[in-house]
């Protein structure tokens, strides 16, 4: 019967010591870590806000601007009357 | 940098350009002075050229230039090759259509009307007689021919040859039928557009090409009204009229381009048989057809990287890059 006390005090003092060590490591650590108010100049104009996206253009899917179909699609180029890398961009188109 | 220089002669617009380099602008002016002789000689529009002097003579026989010799018999080849799809013998259908004088008479004076009497049966390209050795031909009785584009093709190439001689890297552009000589002074490509046939103010797709030559024929270039009917300049020899295909234009790349315009004439009066037939037995040249309902046909080169990418998107690289 004695022993079992014994070994119950020792119990209890045991959890008692390791609790209050464990609290003690955990404000120690706490205490040396990097608080929030201390980040470092880049980080902070990382952390910038975005700026505001301008709005889409609304989506038109009539095909063409008068809304009919089209049989294929045309590619918006002009006629080339100009110079690609100092030669003439030819066209054919039958004569 | 290139030097340009473009002119008006066969009847269509004429570009013509060269590295600049000394003597660059005497090689441009002989190779117009070529052009515009050459044109002299081989338009059937001109009474006292020397086709019209062979058309005259139908029946008998008549000396050529070797020129003229040279052209009929890529002329008679290619007749053949085609199983008479290419044919010359069709100037009295073209005639016939309404087209028997340029087009810029057609324009300023109007068409001719049809005859009414039936044509007599037409002769074909194969009765002609050729001797190379004493250099004339006899054309069968009746039978009249139009080099057309193949004159232009030729001539074309000759330019480009005369050209190339004096100035590399070059190119002759014929109304859109031309040939590269060389590769840009910058190093990559020469650019072509093929024209949307039904909107020549926009193109339709983009080629970057090393050196070859272009050819495309069309059905929506040389036309007129003749009794209420659209006619145009390209006549099926199997019918004796104007082609009725669902091609619009075909545009070929090949090495030549006696042969890029040959096959795009076949190309376009054969419809979709010939160019997924005949044309892919060519692996030496690609094809670009614009079909009447929209749809762009290439090949046979190509055909193994279609998958990837949409045929109406701008701008690819045929295999003679």
């Amino acid at each position: 019967m004695t022993r079992i006390r014994l070994t119950s005090v020792l119990l209890r003092t045991w959890m008692a010591l390791t609790s209050v060590f464990s609290f003690l490591i955990g404000w120690a650590m706490l205490a040396h870590a990097p608080k929030p108010t201390q980040a470092s100049a880049a980080a902070q104009s990382a952390a910038r806000p975005l700026p505001t996206l301008a709005p889409l253009a609304p989506l038109d899917l009539s095909g063409n601007a008068n809304g009919a179909a089209s049989s294929f699609t045309h590619l918006d180029i002009q006629q080339p009357q100009g110079m690609f890398g100092g030669a003439p961009i030819f066209t054919t188109g039958g004569s | 940098m290139m030097r340009v220089l473009d002119f008006a002669a066969m009847n269509t617009a004429v570009i013509l350009a060269a590295e600049a380099r000394t003597g660059v602008d005497d090689a441009l002016a002989a190779a117009r002075s070529f052009i515009e002789g050459a044109e002299r000689r081989f338009s059937r529009f001109l009474p006292e050229s020397e086709l019209s002097a062979l058309n005259a003579s139908a029946g008998d026989w008549q000396d050529i230039s070797k020129d003229l010799l040279e052209i009929l018999l890529a002329c008679a080849a290619f007749h053949g090759e085609t199983d008479g799809l290419f044919d010359p013998a069709i100037l009295p259908a073209l005639k016939n259509a309404g087209y028997d004088k340029s087009m810029v008479e057609i324009r300023a004076t109007g068409v001719s009307p049809r005859s009414g009497v039936p044509q007599p049966p037409r002769s074909r390209f194969g009765e002609i007689k050729i001797d190379s050795t004493r250099q004339r031909v006899r054309l069968a009785p009746g039978m009249q021919i139009d080099l057309g584009g193949i004159a232009k093709g030729w001539i074309v190439e000759r330019a480009a040859r005369l050209l190339a001689e004096w100035s590399m890297p070059c190119a002759v552009s014929a109304g859109g039928d031309m040939v590269f000589r060389g590769y840009p002074t910058d190093g990559r490509a020469w650019r072509v557009n093929i024209e949307d046939p039904l909107d020549p103010e926009r193109a339709i797709l983009g080629l970057r090409l090393g050196p070859c030559a272009v050819a495309t024929s069309s059905v929506t270039k040389r036309t007129w009204v003749q009794a209420g009917h659209l006619r145009h300049h390209l006549i099926d020899p199997r019918t004796g009229e104007p082609a009725a295909g669902n091609g619009l234009s075909v545009t070929v790349v090949a090495d030549s381009l006696v042969t890029a315009e040959v096959y795009a004439k076949a190309l376009l009066i054969g419809g979709q048989q010939e160019y997924s037939g005949r044309a892919s037995q060519r692996p030496d040249l690609s094809y670009y057809v614009v079909c009447s309902d929209g749809r762009i046909t290439t090949g046979p080169a190509e055909i193994e990287q279609l998958p990837s990418l949409d045929p109406i998107h701008f701008e690819y690289a045929a295999p003679h890059v």
